[in-house]
């Protein structure tokens, strides 16, 4: 022996400090989080599959059977190849409800926690032997190099340093689904350490016992061919049948399913472990049959147990020795951890917190922080224990094939759960135990006793009398498995419970929630229900830990929030509690009100989570989907305010223009219900909901913008049978339509007025023109100069009397359309001071100065009524923006074909930014309710009859300040004179 | 959602043809090396298919 004893305990403990030193920088964050994060470090600790089965066993099984070994390795990679229909499904369901182990998983599907505990006693029981396989490997190895007495001993020191890392490095978070790095990272480690081991004695398999390839092949054609020829051959049927088994492994053996979905992975990670990790055990596997042909080449050929211990006999050096050793340590340290921390998880979930519920527990976490770690020891333990009383009897093949046996007894449940949504519990544990029970008779009680298993053949199994034992006891315990299952599953009745949890786990299934109402109204009521279980601060904790990851406030009482709050807090507990636990304490304190209205289906929620899933929909759901979210995009996108609201008054939807509108996003509240919608939309959607008409017409309702007029609509949602399916509402902003309503009741109450100063200066005018000519008589008749100058002033009164009333009817008959005919020889001089005159009459008009500079000669080709209500406006809007005392300035100018008309005041002047809209209806710069934005763009329109044109300046050039109007009306030619007759109210 | 089809495929059939490995050992006619070069031809098939499915989900 080229090794001692303190050699190798130098080597086995050095190499576990380093473990511990790896594990402890990570944590510490001595190694870069690039690094440390690195999706190839996750894909490697899938590499833990590789126990010292991948070591020891295959050298083993390889003695026998040649590239039967092959299959250990197939098995898992046909399992990572399924990675996207297989394994990410798993990962979905495991990620969604927080489940972290197969236990877990099982218990939620059928939903029993006693389903959760016969799942760990049988994984327990199946995985014992792998573990004990471990150990004795560990002590069969030191036994060999050092030739210690007592190698098992030994191995107890190295299982006890192995569980302390796992304790320290594994069990620092309580949530079993928080990535524990500084464990990932040394598991990755682990997987690195024994490849290159592996590697490393394949070439020295390859180039120092053989020389090269050539030599290899050349040995194998000649006398390494009788070798060959001596070994057994696994037929294809128990071929198949270890592919099925290791297949099954890869994804129910605990520290398998542990490491790919207790951890968080990340799903592309997965999918390209669908590639890396088959990749990675190729290279684990090809050094495998180098070493037993150059063993079988140097003469050393063992058979039996002798056979998995080949690579020490590669070479007498100690350090060819010592990698052989570290690799096998590395194999089986890595899988000892994940096995205990996964077994000690399903555990402390399924057995202890079920026998003993952590009610009001005082220091809950540290309760269970201490609980688990002394699991993961006690796991360790048993394994040792199991390998003592039983293992050093047996071979590694045989521990190895009744552990995966074992497991595989899970393979039909894990399936159905996936696949089959009729299957259920009763089923399910029925076929379990049965192929169980077949397991324990035919494999795992043999081990433990010196007599052969019973292996009970049914009729027609009767030709695998000669095979061997673990084929015969795989075939029959999996087939009844299976029968016992789809009969008994068939034969009887599923729960209303299953059957939920089965469409939640179905592949094909989007998990559809039912809206129901819970009793807590918010996050306060939350803790203060889940105090008496948890305790106080725990709750409290678990409460804040939720509505953090779900960024909602503690004050938030939207149903649909605090149903994502409550699923939180499930799926928080179940990760440190497991599902059953957690699913009793949320079940009673957090209860849902069933005395409400009858629940219906989470259309949100629905929407969110096919938006979510919307890549693996394929052929006609996805041409339904593209379907639907053309439906939701045109809703959406409606230029029409647009809500619904679930029969229980639970809003559904809030598309963009009524977010628009109400300045409320859809996120804010979507969920709520309408009682508590923000004020007033709150109000006015409950009145509609409540009204019998189907209608509100112009609403008045103040928002922040103002005062709107809404007219809302309201249509049933009613379902296929007639049932009540909520209501849909539409939402139309009326405001500018009941503006104009408002004004046009306004334009025809001044043309009545209108007519009524035709009809009232008609009849002013024949006795004013009376009084006029009675004056005039009284002073051509009297000759007294007081009486004459009194008659002169009557005279001038009632003259000033006809003008008033001239203008006044003037005007009213101002609102006619130009047309060509309409148009005349028009002095805008004239034009220019009868609007003047109206202004006057107005008391504001009193103290502003206007200048006209305005002959005569200026004549247009115009309608002079509809000129003089183009200058009453422009004037009025100069008046109005001047100060009291100020000027007011009409220039005319002949710029043929055009006069140049200019109006200058001295007013502040107009916002650059309203000037460019001056002339669209409803812009003004005037005060509200003084200005009705229709002035300007009446004089733009009348300007344009005439084929002139306007402009505004502001403020004029050289001016600090002011407005200035231009206007360019055609000029009046001789030739433009109209054969109509002049207006006659003219 | 094509290519997990393909995957399915690629397993069920490898699985069923698998045994026709094992005859290698002894066989002399056969490089030692030959299953290995099976298996890493799948794995590149493996690594292609990965890549489509990305393409496939992108679209």
């Amino acid at each position: 022996m080229s090794l001692d004893l303190f050699g190798l305990m130098w080597l086995g403990t050095g190499y576990l400090s380093l473990l511990f030193l790896c594990a402890t920088a990570v944590d510490r964050g001595w190694l870069p989080q690039r690094l440390v994060r690195h999706p190839a470090v996750h894909t490697l600790a899938l590499g833990v599959y590789a126990s010292a089965w991948a070591i020891h066993g295959s050298l083993e099984f390889a003695s026998r059977y040649g590239f039967g070994y092959l299959a250990y390795y197939l098995g898992v990679a046909g399992a990572f190849l399924l990675a996207s229909v297989l394994l990410v499904p798993i990962q979905r369901l495991t990620r969604t409800h927080q489940l972290s182990s197969l236990a877990d998983l099982f218990a939620f599907r059928f939903r029993s926690r006693w389903v959760g505990t016969l799942m760990t006693v049988v994984s327990l029981l199946a995985v014992l032997p792998l573990l004990a396989l471990q150990i004795q490997t560990m002590g069969e190895a030191i036994h060999r190099l050092s030739g210690s007495a007592s190698p098992s001993l030994l191995a107890l020191g190295f299982s006890l340093l192995i569980a302390l890392f796992a304790m320290l490095f594994g069990a620092r978070h309580l949530d079993q689904h928080a990535r524990h790095d500084g464990l990932l990272v040394a598991i990755a480690l682990e997987s690195v350490v024994k490849l290159v081991a592996m590697l490393a004695l394949g070439g020295i398999a390859l180039f120092s016992v053989f020389n090269g390839p050539a030599d290899l092949q050349s040995w194998l054609d000649g006398a390494g061919h009788v070798h060959q020829t001596r070994m057994a051959q696994l037929d294809a049927g128990q071929w198949r049948t270890l592919l099925l088994l290791f297949f099954a492994a890869a994804f129910l053996m605990p520290h398998m399913f542990h490491v790919t979905f207790a951890e968080p992975l990340d799903r592309r990670t997965l999918l390209q472990s669908s590639w890396a990790l088959p990749l990675f055990l190729l290279l684990m596997a090809l050094p495998i049959p180098l070493i037993i042909w150059a063993s079988q080449r140097l003469g050393v050929d063992e058979a039996g147990t002798g056979a998995a211990y080949l690579a020490f006999q590669l070479s007498s050096a100690g350090w060819v020795q010592g990698l052989a050793f570290i690799a096998g340590l590395a194999a089986a340290s890595g899988t000892m951890i994940i096995i205990s921390l996964a077994l000690s998880g399903m555990v402390l979930n399924h057995m202890v917190l079920v026998a003993h519920p952590p009610i009001a527990q005082p220091d809950l976490y540290g309760w269970l922080r201490w609980l688990r770690r002394g699991l993961i020891a006690a796991v360790i333990v048993a394994g040792w224990l199991f390998y003592r009383l039983v293992g050093v009897y047996h071979d590694l093949s045989a521990l190895g094939l009744a552990s995966f046996v074992g497991i595989a007894q899970c393979l039909p449940g894990m399936l159905a759960l996936l696949y089959w949504p009729g299957a259920n519990r009763k089923g399910m544990v029925s076929g379990l135990s049965v192929g169980v029970v077949i397991w324990l008779a035919g494999l795992w009680v043999p081990l433990l006793t010196s007599y052969q298993g019973l292996v009970l053949l049914p009729p027609g199994f009767a030709a695998l009398a000669g095979d061997p034992a673990w084929y015969s006891v795989a075939l029959v315990s999996l087939a009844a498995n299976i029968l016992t299952f789809i009969l008994v599953s068939l034969a009887t009745p599923t729960s209303t419970g299953e059957r939920a949890a089965a469409e939640a786990c179905s592949v094909d299934a989007v998990v559809r929630p039912m809206r129901l109402p819970l009793a807590a109204a918010n996050g306060a009521e939350f803790k203060q229900r889940l105090s008496p279980a948890l305790g106080q601060d725990v709750a409290s904790r678990e409460v804040d830990r939720a509505l953090e990851a779900l960024a909602i406030s503690p004050l938030e009482a939207r149903p649909y929030a605090l149903r994502r709050l409550r699923d939180r807090i499930q799926a928080n507990l179940s990760g440190l509690m497991g599902p059953s636990v957690a699913q009793d304490i949320v079940d009673r304190c957090l209860p849902y009100q069933h005395d409400g209205p009858v629940a219906s289906e989470d259309i949100h929620f629905v929407e969110n989570r096919l938006e979510a899933y919307r890549s693996r929909l394929t052929g006609l759901a996805r041409e339904l989907d593209s379907l639907r979210r053309y439906h939701r995009r045109t809703l959406t996108r409606l230029p029409v305010g647009l809500c619904a609201f679930g029969e229980d008054g639970e809003l559904l939807m809030w598309n963009d223009a009524l977010a628009s509108l109400s300045g409320i996003s859809g996120d804010a509240v979507l969920g709520a219900h309408r009682d508590t919608l923000p004020s007033p939309w709150g109000e006015l959607l409950g009145e509609i909901l409540a009204t019998p008409q189907e209608r509100l017409y112009k609403k008045p309702v103040r928002l922040a913008r103002g005062e709107h007029f809404l007219t809302l609509h309201r249509a049933g949602l009613q379902g296929e049978q007639g049932e009540d399916g909520g209501h849909v509402i539409l939402v139309e902003d009326h405001s500018d339509m009941k503006w104009l309503e408002d004004e046009l009741i306004h334009a025809t109450r001044l043309a009545s007025i209108g007519q009524l100063a035709t009809g009232v200066a008609h009849e002013i005018g024949n006795p004013v023109t009376g009084i006029s000519s009675l004056a005039q008589n009284l002073r051509h008749d009297s000759d007294d100069p007081a009486t004459r100058e009194t008659a002169e002033q009557i005279q001038s009164l009632t003259d000033r009397i006809s003008q008033i009333v001239g203008s006044l009817v003037g005007f009213a008959h101002g609102g006619r359309h130009v047309t060509g005919g309409d148009l005349a020889r028009t002095e805008m001089k004239t034009v220019i001071d009868e609007a003047l005159h109206l202004i006057r009459l107005a008391r504001s008009g009193d103290a502003i100065d206007y200048v006209t500079h305005c002959g005569a000669e200026h004549a247009v080709l115009g309608d002079a009524q509809r000129l003089q209500q183009v200058m009453i406006n422009l004037l009025s809007n100069a008046r109005d923006a001047s100060e009291a005392g100020a000027r007011v300035i009409i220039e005319a100018e002949a710029q043929a074909p055009h006069l140049h008309l200019s109006i200058t005041d001295q007013g502040s002047g107009i916002d650059p930014a309203v000037r460019d809209h001056l002339f669209e209806p409803f812009t003004t710069t005037k005060p509200a309710g003084e200005g009705t934005g229709l002035g300007l763009p009446l004089v733009y329109s009348i300007i344009a009859e005439h084929n002139g044109h306007i402009d505004i300046e502001s403020p004029p050039a050289g001016r600090a300040s002011g407005t200035r109007i231009h206007l360019w009306l055609p000029l009046y030619r001789d030739c433009d004179e109209s054969p109509h007759e002049p207006d006659p109210d003219r | 959602m094509y290519v997990y089809r393909i995957m399915l495929f690629l397993v069920f059939g490898g699985y069923l043809l698998s045994p026709l490995l094992m005859s290698g050992w002894a066989n002399p006619e056969m490089a030692w090396y030959r299953p290995f070069l099976i298996w890493a031809g799948l794995i590149a098939l493996t690594l292609w298919l990965e890549k489509k499915r990305k393409l496939d989900e992108r679209r």
